[in-house]
Order: structure tokens, then C-alpha cells, then sequence
């Protein structure tokens, strides 16, 4: 497992020597026997589908299966965490059998905080006794907190292989002084929205390579400095490239165009960015070709708990149909004859209404929906709220443009919903007869509440002379940058893709600029990072005063 | 404290993983009151068994240091919390009741700390049936906003909570105020440290035990000087 001594050369030759000389080499790797690997650190589930067992010290319970898998404490990266008092090491394989330079006995490795000091590096059969028996390379007892695994030898050889492949060759996006990223844009995107976007994105960087001493350099190791026991670090500010990958053409044609992007300009993440209904695709682009996603503008994001490399802020429409459901599901009196729900086929809207649909027909509610072809006009919008039975609940999934054609609200109307994400939030431009009787979700704090909050972005967006024309999308874009930022300075020089995830998730609970949201929190299982919202009224006729109906709800979810 | 750095080899038997699977199956169902104490004798077994069966008897298994234990002040006060079954409640009322009462701080999303609490709440569950000795078993929140009550009974129902282990979760203020109480608070839900709460009944003091507290750790607290030559 040992490699060789090898000469020094740039680092791209040394891996790629490195990788030729030793059996850590991927290539090298049966694919089944990483797949098979894979199953174990992933799932708990054995070769022939048994679940994995683990024991702990003698009192504390025995582990099997998915409570087995070593994912959770050593995580998708391979790389461990701090959590609480516990600290878990990074187990990938160069992190167990270290390659070495010539001119250095000191490991060559990125910075993780919680890898173990000098020892014997392990071998293959060192390495299954430490899993087996919980005996380290030095000979040492482990820690009682990792378990004791019962692993045959065709089982052993599997974990091992895949720990070995966690380790990429060359890490994508990743240069001596630059880091590369991508912000992607969709031709669903508003055009407002998107230009808004585009100038948030591009000033930030532009302000982090210039002035990188007032934003924070990310920290680099230089090679020669690299002394990880002494902790004497020589810090290089590395600068960012932005990628913009404009998508064109239909979503089934996506897909491609990202992996030609990727292939052309290998990225450490994508951030921020603006789409539209359509999400889906690059979604999964992020989870097959293993790229942090991280908070871009999407008013309907995918809901999948178990994905890993895509991080949202909110909900967003799903958020809101949840807390529309929960309003009706707490309000009093009669159940409504019908529920009518307003929106334009295929948008952001469509999704939210299907949500809300399907929380509320096992109610026994009757749902009326009025889909608005895309391109018709504002009468149609007219069209479709008109008329009604009193007692009817009416459901608005309707963008700032649609809520401005609305008319005169219709008479029966008294019972109306709103979406706050659509409309533009206190921005909405409800017309002065429908604001007695809506109540309009909204998924973000109060603006009186979040003024604090909000001052850095928006100072920041003022003095960059940057027009602030979606002021919701904005801060959104600046503090998705600012976290990425953030979280990179955190790294040293562990840039790594799952990494990188992990970490800005971790630290997120006590962040206190967190913009437009009252909080942020995300963990394994947890992809929205905002998860409940307010309904509010509008206080006056006209203008964007907004008060709270009810206090910040978190929805039981459908 | 106890410590082994005896070798011992791993058998590597297929058959030994098949009959290893049959004999914990039944010891992961989630048991219920008598189903409970039927299954708590067959665990003990299970855990005995399987520990022998991967080579290592219980006396060798490496020792986990034993929880720090220390008396602390509690003020609980009207804290509006959720039970995982939608119940409202107050802290102080729900720790007013005559009977042993443990409490633990968990998340459902934990992947490191919580699983291994609430496996030691499982059992100490098992073994207060198996004894038909009543108690109290409280878990809270410690990410309210992501722990709704209907991911705390997914949660519960996975760790087999009975009728007296129950989960709270709440607004963010209301959680944060109930943490605080039990001086467990630090607003971040991954700076998180072990600790496991017991009181005996309401006229004793509250003791903090810190660390990975065993079912054994848990279930000695109920009458020390009884217990104490287990």
C-alpha cells in the first residue's frame, strides 16, 4: 500500500507518478469492488445484503445496518467532522497510508483539523484489523466511539477500495492561485432577475480578487510551507474565476450542455445563479457529476431529502403551499365548498398549486385549479379569478406582473391566499379591493425584523453602485457568495468537493447574517435551509406595509 | 474503570453473519410494553451472543469511560413545547409528575452523537420494563425548526418509544429556553455534547451526566445504594 519515494516535481506530476507507482491507484480499482465498498460505508449493507454489524464498549448498544454505516460519522467526503467533543478523522486512503515527497518525511496532504499526528501509515492488513478489532496502525486501542465491525475478508477489501477511491486524482476547479466556480442560468430565468443576479455575482468577485485583503483572502498552502504538526501556515490569496453557463434550448437538452460546461471547465461548485420551473435537470447534474449546487434563485427547488450536493435557502412554493395547508387545516368554521387555485401553466406557481392540491384532497377538500396558458394576457388573469361561490377559498400562485392585472377583486371573494415568494413579497403589487381579505404566504422575516440583517447586503449593493432591482434575489446571491466565502476560509487547502458541502453546512446554525431568513440551519437529510414563514396582511391600500397575521410557523410538511 | 488492549481475532464465518442477522432482527423491532419486556431478556442475550460470536466477550470489549456525573439546578419554566403527537404541553408540567424522569437532547438528522443516545434510551427502556420499573423518558429537540412532531414520531418509531418516552420539539425560542434550563444550550445543534439528565422524583435534585451514559449508567440512577452491587 506503501508508495515509493518518488522525486519532487509539480504537483500534478507527482499525483499522477504517485498514482502510477502505488496500488491507491483508481484505475487500478475494480469498479465492482468500489461499488461493493460503496454499499457498506454508504447503506451498512454487506455483499450478500446482510446489514453491516458494529459493537460498541460493553454497555452501549451494538449498531446494524444503516445506523452501522461509517457515512455517518465519517461522511460523504471520507473526511470526518467535530461534532460536539467528538472529533472523527478523515479515512480516505491517502489520509490512512499518506504519500510522501522526497525532500519531506511530512505527509503531502490537505489540512483536515481532525486528522490524526505522525504515525505508521496502514497497510491493507492493518487497516482490517483497525475496522475489525479497533486497533490503530501504532498498535493502539481506538477509540470506543468507533465500533468494532464484523467484516469478512471479500467485505474488507471492498471498504478499502472504496475508501482508496475518495481520493480524486486532481481535485476539479482547484489551482495553485485560482479556484474556479460556475453560476448557472437558465433560459427560464426572469430577465430582471437574471441581470440582477449576473451584476450581484460578478461584483462580488471582482471585489473578492481585488480587495482580498477586505473580504478575506482564501488561506492557501504554499507547497514548500506546507508543515501541518507546527501549523505554521503561508497563506497565498487564491483568487476566484467565474464561469457563467447559460443554458439554452429545451430542459431535455441541459443535461448535455452542463456536462460539455463541466468537462470544458472543471468547477469547485456552482453558486447562486437563477432558473425557473424547470429546475430538475441541473439538479441532477449536480448529484451524478458530484458538484455542490449551493442556494440558487429558484422559486420551485427539488425537494430530496436524501441528495447531497445541492443546497437550497427555502422552499420556496413548496414551502408556502405547506403553510397554506396548514392555515386551512387551523382555520375555523366551515370547510370551504371549493379551493380555487390561480396560476400560469408550466411556471413556479403550477408547482406550488400541485403541492397544495395534493395536501389538501386526502381532506376531502375540493380543488378547482385555472391554469393560464403562459401566453396569454392580463385578462386572463381577470378571467380566472372572476366569479366564484361565496365561502370559496381562492388561491393566488401568481409573479408580480399577473397580481398587477388582477382588476377589481371579485365580490364573494373573502377568502384569498397569496404567494409573498411570487408576487414580489411586501412588493406585491395587490390592487388596493383585494388587500382587506388576503393573507400572503411569506417564507422570509418580517422587514422591520431583518433590517439588521439586511444592511450588509444592501449597503454593500448600494455602494457597489449595483441598481437593486430584485432585492430578494439579491441578498439571496450575496450571502450564498458570502457563505461559500465563509466556508472556504474555514478549508485552508482542503478544497474538496463534499467537503466544502459538509462544512458550510456544519457552520451554518450560528451564522448571524443570514438575510432575508430569521434563521439558517442544514444537516444531512436537511437540503431547504429556511424552513417556515409568516402570513401577513397588507396594513394600507397602497405602498408595502405588511403586517403579521400570526406568529412564524414551521408546516408538519405534506 | 476497566480497560483491555487484549488482541482478539475476528471469525469470519458466512454462516456466523446469517445467524448474527436472525438473532438481532427481533432486537430492532420496536417494542411496546409487554412485547417490550419479552423482547429486553432477548436482547441482552442478543447483544451477549453477538458480541461472542464476533470474538469478543463483553468482559474484553473495550470500556467507554463512565459519564461524568454532577448535581445541577434546574428552573424550568412555562415553556410552551409540541409532543411528537401534536400534544401541547409545558415543561414544568411535564416534569411535575411523581416518577423518575431522564431527559436527552437529540436531533433527527444527527448522525454521530444522537443515534448512539437514543440506542441507550432504547435499552434502559427495555430493561425499566423487563423490571416493570416506571420512569420517564423525555427526549427534546435540539433542531426544532427541522423536528417537526411528525419527524419525531418517524423517529421514536424507528428507536421503539413507548408509552413513556416521549419527544418535544417547538418554536425556536420556546426550544432555546427549554435548553437553557437544563444548561444545554449553545444555538448550535452540532456543538453538541453528551448529556443525559435524571431526576429521581421531584423532591430530588437533578443530577447531569455527562458523557455517554450505558442503559446500566442510566438505570443505577434510579436507586444507587440498591444497585450499586449489580
Amino acid at each position: 500500500m506503501r508508495a515509493g519515494r518518488l522525486p519532487r516535481a509539480a504537483a500534478g506530476l507527482l499525483v499522477a507518478l504517485c498514482l502510477a507507482a502505488s496500488d491507491l491507484a483508481a484505475a487500478a480499482l475494480a469498479p465492482d469492488l468500489v461499488a461493493r465498498g460503496r454499499e457498506i460505508y454508504l447503506h451498512g449493507r454487506l455483499g450478500d445484503g446482510s446489514p453491516l454489524q458494529g459493537v460498541r464498549a460493553a454497555g452501549q448498544a451494538p449498531v446494524s445496518g444503516s445506523d452501522a454505516a461509517c457515512v455517518n460519522c465519517h461522511r460523504h467526503s471520507g473526511l470526518g467532522m467535530t461534532e460536539g467533543r467528538s472529533r472523527v478523522p478523515p479515512i480516505t486512503g491517502r489520509y490512512l497510508d499518506p504519500p510522501h515527497s522526497l525532500s519531506s518525511d511530512k505527509p503531502d496532504l490537505p489540512y483536515i483539523e481532525t486528522m490524526r499526528g505522525v504515525r505508521m501509515p496502514y497497510t491493507d492488513e492493518t487497516a482490517a484489523r483497525a475496522i475489525r478489532e479497533g486497533i490503530d496502525a501504532n498498535g493502539r486501542t481506538l477509540t470506543p466511539l468507533m465500533p468494532r465491525y464484523g467484516l469478512g475478508d471479500a467485505d474488507t477489501a471492498a471498504l478499502l477500495a472504496y475508501l482508496k477511491s475518495l481520493d480524486r486524482p486532481v481535485e476539479p476547479g482547484v489551482g495553485d492561485t485560482v479556484l474556479h466556480f460556475a453560476t448557472i442560468v437558465t433560459p427560464e430565468a426572469d430577465p430582471v432577475r437574471r441581470e440582477a443576479v449576473l451584476a450581484t455575482v460578478r461584483q462580488f468577485v471582482k471585489d473578492k480578487n481585488e480587495k482580498a485583503f477586505l473580504i478575506g483572502p482564501t488561506a492557501a498552502m504554499h507547497p514548500s510551507g506546507r508543515n501541518v504538526e507546527s501549523k505554521m501556515l503561508q497563506r497565498i490569496p487564491r483568487r476566484w474565476e467565474m464561469h457563467e453557463w447559460v443554458l439554452s434550448g429545451p430542459p431535455e437538452s441541459w443535461p448535455a450542455q452542463l456536462d460539455a460546461d463541466f468537462a470544458r471547465e472543471p468547477v469547485l461548485a456552482v453558486v447562486s445563479g437563477v432558473g425557473g420551473p424547470h429546475w430538475e435537470p441541473v439538479h441532477r447534474f449536480c448529484e451524478t457529476r458530484a458538484v455542490p449546487c449551493l442556494f440558487p434563485n429558484v422559486d420551485a427547488p427539488l425537494e430530496r431529502p436524501d441528495d447531497f450536493y445541492s443546497l437550497y435557502f427555502s422552499g420556496g412554493v413548496l414551502l408556502e403551499a405547506d403553510l397554506i395547508a396548514a392555515r386551512l387545516a387551523e382555520r375555523p368554521g366551515d370547510r370551504p365548498p371549493v379551493v380555487h387555485q390561480v396560476f400560469r401553466a408550466g411556471s413556479a406557481g403550477a408547482a406550488g398549486a400541485e403541492r397544495l392540491a395534493r395536501a389538501l384532497r386526502p381532506r376531502g377538500l375540493r380543488i378547482s385549479d385555472t391554469a393560464i396558458p403562459a401566453d396569454a394576457t392580463g385578462e386572463a388573469v381577470r378571467r380566472a379569478v372572476a366569479g366564484g361561490a361565496p365561502g370559496e377559498v381562492l388561491v393566488l400562485w401568481l409573479a408580480g406582473a399577473d397580481v398587477a392585472a388582477l382588476g377589481e377583486a371579485p365580490a364573494g371573494a373573502t377568502e384569498i391566499y397569496a404567494s409573498g415568494r411570487l408576487g414580489g413579497f411586501e412588493n406585491t403589487p395587490l390592487p388596493a379591493s383585494w388587500r382587506a381579505h388576503t393573507l400572503m404566504a411569506y417564507p422570509v422575516d418580517l422587514p422591520d425584523r431583518r433590517a439588521v440583517r439586511m444592511r450588509y447586503p444592501e449597503d454593500w449593493l448600494r455602494s457597489r453602485g449595483i441598481p437593486i432591482t430584485d432585492l430578494p434575489a439579491q441578498a439571496d446571491t450575496w450571502l450564498a457568495l458570502s457563505l461559500l466565502n465563509e466556508t472556504l476560509k474555514e478549508l485552508i487547502d482542503a478544497f474538496i468537493p463534499e467537503y466544502v458541502v459538509e462544512r458550510l453546512q456544519d457552520g451554518l446554525d450560528h451564522r448571524f447574517i443570514t438575510g432575508y431568513y430569521p434563521r439558517l440551519s442544514l444537516a444531512e437529510h436537511q437540503r431547504f435551509a429556511s424552513k417556515g414563514g409568516f402570513f401577513v396582511r397588507f396594513a394600507e391600500p397602497t405602498g408595502a406595509k405588511v403586517v403579521a397575521d400570526g406568529s412564524w410557523m414551521v408546516p408538519d410538511g405534506p | 474503570m476497566k480497560g483491555s488492549t487484549a488482541q482478539f481475532r475476528l471469525r469470519r464465518h458466512p454462516r456466523q453473519h446469517a445467524l448474527l442477522l436472525a438473532l438481532l432482527l427481533p432486537a430492532l423491532a420496536p417494542g411496546h410494553g409487554q412485547a417490550a419486556a419479552a423482547a429486553a431478556a432477548a436482547t441482552t442475550a442478543t447483544t451477549a451472543a453477538m458480541e461472542e460470536h464476533a470474538g469478543m466477550s463483553p468482559e474484553m470489549a473495550p470500556a467507554m469511560p463512565g459519564p461524568r456525573r454532577t448535581t445541577m439546578q434546574v428552573s424550568l419554566g412555562e415553556v410552551p413545547l409540541v409532543r411528537e403527537d401534536g400534544v401541547k404541553v409545558k415543561l414544568a408540567d411535564l416534569l411535575h409528575g411523581p416518577r423518575p424522569v431522564y431527559v436527552d437532547f437529540i436531533f433527527t438528522t444527527c448522525t454521530g452523537v444522537c443515534p448512539m443516545l437514543s440506542a441507550n434510551f432504547a435499552a434502559l427502556q427495555r430493561r425499566l420494563d423487563a423490571a416493570h420499573a416506571q420512569a420517564d423518558l423525555i427526549s427534546i429537540s435540539t433542531d426544532p425548526e427541522q423536528d417537526t412532531p411528525a419527524r419525531l414520531r418517524a423517529y421514536r418509531q424507528k428507536y421503539g418509544g413507548g408509552e413513556r418516552w416521549h419527544f418535544y420539539t417547538g418554536t425556536a425560542q420556546a426550544d432555546a429556553a427549554a435548553l437553557r434550563a437544563f444548561g444545554v444550550y449553545t444555538g448550535d445543534k452540532m456543538l453538541h455534547a453528551p448529556v443525559t439528565v435524571f431526576r429521581a422524583d421531584p423532591a430530588a435534585p437533578w443530577i447531569r451526566l455527562d458523557g455517554f451514559a450505558s442503559a446500566d449508567d442510566l438505570y443505577r440512577e434510579l436507586s444507587p445504594a440498591k444497585t450499586a452491587g449489580r
